[in-house]
């Protein structure tokens, strides 16, 4: 090694972390890794590493399924169900992973503190359920914030009809009343619409908590009592059921989940969009969208509370409680989530969860202004996300919620009523898994 | 040698009873046993925590699940109905061609070639109140000016589900219905041509009795067949929104996988089970009621 | 002379109607279809665009090209789901018309105690619903060591088509008189050369026409498929669509490519058989 000049210190700090790193991947010669991965074009690139995995450490991984996320949630259940956990690596989820309370084992104890330490706090805190770090999560984290068409907002004469109507600057909203405001002032049905949101399924049901928290509610109280029919969840409610009665938002819309936004958004008939950060490419590719070159980025706004919105989940990678050769199983998710792994999917324009990832991919953007607007916003964003509630029947709940909100966007029955019946229904859930 | 003779139909049925058994029957019993348990799947051990009929009870019990029964009853009613009508049509209509028989019957049968969750997503496309093929096309016409919320008002949502089932089933009861009229001997056409009757009269009361059986077989085919259903409506709609669209199976799917609740969603399915039973031994009755006079007058 | 004339324009006006009605209802059938050949040669900005774009603008071979590439930069392993979908399909049809065979010449020729029962319970068997049936038979498979290979895909269809083949075929059977294949015993055949040289071939249409209905309901069965495969070791393409689904996005275009590799197998062959499907169909199941 050299230890000359200015290089010294960059060396020198290279020499530092290598202990840790040559201690991480390690040497398994004749252990076969059988693997669970999440499956699609999103998620693939990063597997081609697998290959230098095995170089490394003189191990196999033998992938037993790729699937996309819904399926292999269907086939992690049958699996425990069936009792065939013979596998030692699967993809996780944070919003899924509390629902496998038994399956996958506490990785603090297989990847050393320093490592975990280089993730972003915010992340590794969704990753961990009871206390135990189930997942080290990838670089491919999902937090929304506000996509919008810039030209709307540099039209004179849309921003003196605004002035005029509602007595303030038409600019980027900040809070999601001025999305409202907005929405309904750009809203020129069936042509355009102000916005538009996930109407359907767990997508409903975030968007809904989200909204419940930046209004300053809870979606289960200190007692795990489900308790978003508050008033505070009556506003957020609101907040969905007018734009749908102002016509605002695209009438199909509790029939969208994020397929159809993304197509919505890109068809250039949709003003103010909050989405997740894997379609920022999308929208500006001239190939796939009407709004290419046209598309601006804020963080998402605020609701009445002052707290932002901030739904978040990560995709991430665990080992199986009973998994024979944990050490190796935890190399490979180390080495999966490690700095040039996350190089590789952040390049490809995914969030990542290590630190220094997030500076190397803004410095990497400098050249492009879109790119750096898009990461300066969901840095920012970032910094606002929380998780779902940690509760295993969060999905279960989520199904009984989305009907009654749905019910209540539909103008079938009042917020109250709606919230009311579905606290209930959660109750129940809760009750009947013998949580309450 | 007498034996073997005696034991042939047996050993001929052998295999088909046994690969029924084997994929069939046998699931069969450990889902029904199931039914009666507070199976959850991501906690194996409550497969044996018995709990009698409660599973059942929340079922019947539950507006959900009649509302659900109910329309997917309606549903299939409609579209069997309608399948059948349509599928006599367009078999009539290429029987009489006089070119491009080959051609016209491949055509007959593409949707056949069509996956379930393809219909499915194809026509979420297509009725998508926004950027939708359908949509579109009727603004541009100058039909309307609204955009039709097709998937989300009830009865246009059960409409468009409708439509996607009809496109995609109604092949099978068109190529049936054409293999009867191929297969009709020509002379009754003749005679009743001869004796005078009027199109309508010929058809209703020379060619109708004469293909209602192949009519009945696509029936029974096809309310075996029903729970195909679920790919379509699982993808455009999923049941929602607000439950405006449930069926039976979207429900039990939900409640089965994403839920988790396997013994409750086993108790739902015994039900479904039985409504397909029920079709298929009414059609299959008929079937063989209209067998047997065919046989006769032949 | 008067009311020849009219009825010739009755006749004329007829065949009008005929031919516009046939067009009608051929472009309904077809336009869903050719839409989604023609989304696989379109950008997406012009698939989802609006106002619609009606003339395409722009079509290239992209989607295809992409999806025969490499994984990561938008490739599918195609060659695998094919493989897979086109092994399991056909054995499991070769395997149905073979037991389908074999139990519907039991059903026609002999008579046995709860014939009629065992018959109806072979077509009842096909109204559980996948759904009902996914769990139980992956805790089966997986305990059994068969989930994610062909053999376990084979058996399934297998059994799932089983009780339609049977049905078609007994009815050929029956159409067969007893007699011819007595006759040919007389000769000297035994049973088992009679039926090879006089009642199989008979039963050709009967066997091409529940051929195609196995063939199709394996190569785009999807809710069991989903379930009791995992990797490119037993992926069918059915399965392989979701692979143009991730979390929050959906590529249609891709997914249209994938459809029109799906379809064109499946139409080539209904193409080369419908004669025998037709006159399959007419004698199987009815005449009985």
């Amino acid at each position: 090694m050299k230890f000359f000049g200015g290089a010294s210190a960059l060396a020198l700090a290279a020499f530092l972390a290598t202990p840790v790193a040559a201690q991480m991947p390690g040497k398994f010669d004749g252990v076969t890794i059988d693997a669970k991965l999440i499956g699609g074009q999103q998620y693939e690139a990063l597997y081609a590493r697998i290959a230098e995995w095995e170089a490394a450490t003189g191990a196999k991984v033998n992938i037993l399924s790729k699937k996309n996320h819904f399926e292999l949630d269907k086939e992690f259940k049958s699996d425990i169900a069936s009792g065939t956990i013979n596998w030692c690596v699967g993809s996780n989820h944070t919003s899924f992973a509390p629902q496998y309370p038994s399956l996958y084992t506490d990785l603090t104890a297989l990847i050393p503190a320093d490592e975990i330490a280089k993730f972003v706090p915010a992340n590794i805190g969704a990753s961990t359920v009871d206390g135990r770090l189930v997942m080290l999560p990838r670089a491919q984290f999902d937090v929304s914030a506000l996509y919008y068409q810039k030209s709307l907002y540099q039209d004179d004469a849309k921003k003196a009809a605004f002035k005029e109507k509602y007595g303030y600057d038409l600019a980027p909203p900040k809070t999601w009343k001025e999305v409202t405001d907005q929405a309904i002032f750009f809203s020129d049905p069936p042509n355009f619409y102000g916005t538009q949101f996930a109407g359907k399924e767990e997508g409903l049901n975030g968007r809904f908590y989200e909204m419940l928290v930046a209004e300053g509610g809870e979606y289960i109280d200190g007692d795990g009592k489900p308790a978003f029919n508050s008033e505070a969840g009556i506003r957020a409610l609101d907040w969905f059921v007018n734009l749908y009665k102002a016509k605002a938002v695209p009438a199909g819309t509790t029939n969208y989940l994020w397929d159809e936004l993304g197509a919505g958004f890109a068809s250039g008939t949709i003003a103010i969009n909050l989405d997740w950060p894997g379609w920022s490419g999308y929208f500006n590719d001239p190939k796939s969208s009407k709004a290419a070159g046209n598309v601006g980025v804020v963080v998402q706004p605020a609701g009445s509370s002052g707290k932002h919105t901030g739904w978040s989940g990560a995709h991430g990678f665990s080992v199986t409680e009973s998994c024979p050769t944990k050490e190796a199983a935890a190399s490979l998710v180390w080495w999966l989530t490690n700095e040039d792994s996350q190089k590789i999917e952040a390049g490809n324009g995914s969030l990542p969860t290590r630190g220094s990832v997030w500076d190397w991919v803004i410095a990497q953007a400098e050249t492009d202004p879109y790119k750096k607007e898009v990461l300066t916003a969901f840095q920012e964003a970032g910094t606002h996300a929380f998780p779902v509630p940690p509760l295993a029947e969060w999905i279960e709940i989520s199904n009984v919620v989305y009907p009654e909100l749905q019910a209540a966007i539909l103008g079938d029955k009042t917020s109250k009523e709606a919230l009311d019946t579905a606290a209930e229904k959660a109750t129940q859930v809760l009750q009947d898994a013998g949580k309450l | 040698m007498r034996k073997l003779r005696v034991s042939a139909p047996v050993l001929l049925l052998m295999p088909a009873i046994l690969v029924i058994a084997a994929v069939v029957v046998v699931p069969l019993i450990l889902s029904f046993y199931s039914s009666f348990t507070s199976f959850r799947l991501t906690k194996p051990e409550t497969l044996f925590v018995f709990i009698g009929l409660r599973n059942y009870v929340t079922v019947l019990s539950d507006p959900v699940f009649w509302t659900a029964f109910g329309r997917t009853v309606l549903l299939l009613t409609i579209a069997l109905n309608v399948e059948m009508l349509l599928g006599l049509g367009l078999a009539m209509m290429v029987d009489r061609a006089t070119r491009g028989q080959r051609m016209l019957r491949t055509m007959m049968m593409f949707p056949m070639m069509f996956s379930p969750i393809l219909v499915g997503f194809q026509f979420k496309f297509l009725f998508n109140d926004n950027v939708g093929l359908v949509n579109n096309a009727l603004q541009s016409l100058g039909l309307t000016d609204q955009a039709i919320p097709w998937l989300i008002e009830g009865d246009l949502a059960f409409f468009a589900i409708l439509v996607a089932e009809v496109w995609s089933s109604t092949s099978v009861f068109a190529i049936l219905i054409l293999a009867g009229l191929l297969a009709m001997p020509r002379e009754p056409i003749e005679a009743a041509r001869v004796d005078g009757c009027t199109p309508w009269q010929t058809f209703r009361y020379v060619t109708w009795p004469f293909v209602m059986p192949f009519a009945y077989i696509a029936m029974t085919i096809r309310s075996l067949d029903v729970a195909r259903a679920y790919d379509i409506v699982k993808i455009m709609t999923d049941g929602g929104p607000a439950r405006r669209t449930e069926l039976i199976w979207t429900l039990v799917g939900r409640i089965a996988y994403s839920d988790a609740r396997m013994g409750l969603a086993n108790a739902m399915a015994y039900f479904s089970i039985l409504l397909s039973i029920l079709f298929t031994v009414y059609f299959y009755r008929k079937l063989a009621a209209a067998r047997t006079q065919i046989a006769a007058e032949w | 002379m008067d009311r020849n004339s009219s009825a010739r324009s009755t006749r004329r006006l007829l065949a009008f109607g005929h031919f516009v009605g046939l067009f009608l209802a051929m472009t309904v059938i077809c336009l869903p279809g050719l839409w989604i050949v023609l989304n696989s040669l379109r950008p997406a900005v012009e698939i989802m665009a609006k106002p619609p774009v009606w003339i395409p603008q722009d079509l290239s071979l992209d989607a295809y090209v992409a999806m025969f590439g490499r994984v990561g930069q938008g490739g599918i392993p195609v060659w695998d789901y094919f493989r897979n979908s086109l092994i399991i399909s056909v054995t499991s049809t070769v395997i149905a018309i073979a037991i389908g065979m074999s139990g519907g010449y039991a059903f026609a020729r002999y008579r046995f105690r709860g014939k009629s029962t065992l018959f109806l319970g072979f077509m009842l068997s096909r109204t559980v619903p996948g759904i009902a049936l996914s769990l139980p038979l992956f805790i089966i498979y997986a305990r059994m060591g068969i989930i994610d290979t062909h053999f376990s895909l084979i058996v399934t269809y297998v059994a799932l088509n089983v009780p339609f083949t049977i049905w078609l075929i007994e009815g050929f059977f029956r159409q067969v008189p007893k007699d011819l294949a007595e006759a040919a015993q007389i000769d000297g055949c035994t049973r088992w050369q009679a039926f090879w040289a006089v009642e199989f071939p008979l039963a050709g249409p009967g066997i091409a026409s529940s051929g195609i209905f196995a063939f199709l309901t394996s190569w785009n069965e999807f809710a069991l498929a989903s379930q009791l495969t995992r990797s490119v070791n037993s992926k069918t393409l059915p399965v392989g669509l979701l692979d143009y689904t991730s979390e929050f996005t959906i590529d249609w275009r891709g997914m249209c490519a994938l459809a029109v590799v799906m379809i064109v197998p499946a139409l080539a062959l209904t193409f080369a058989i419908q004669k025998h499907l037709v006159s399959g169909l007419t004698f199987g199941a009815v005449k009985g």
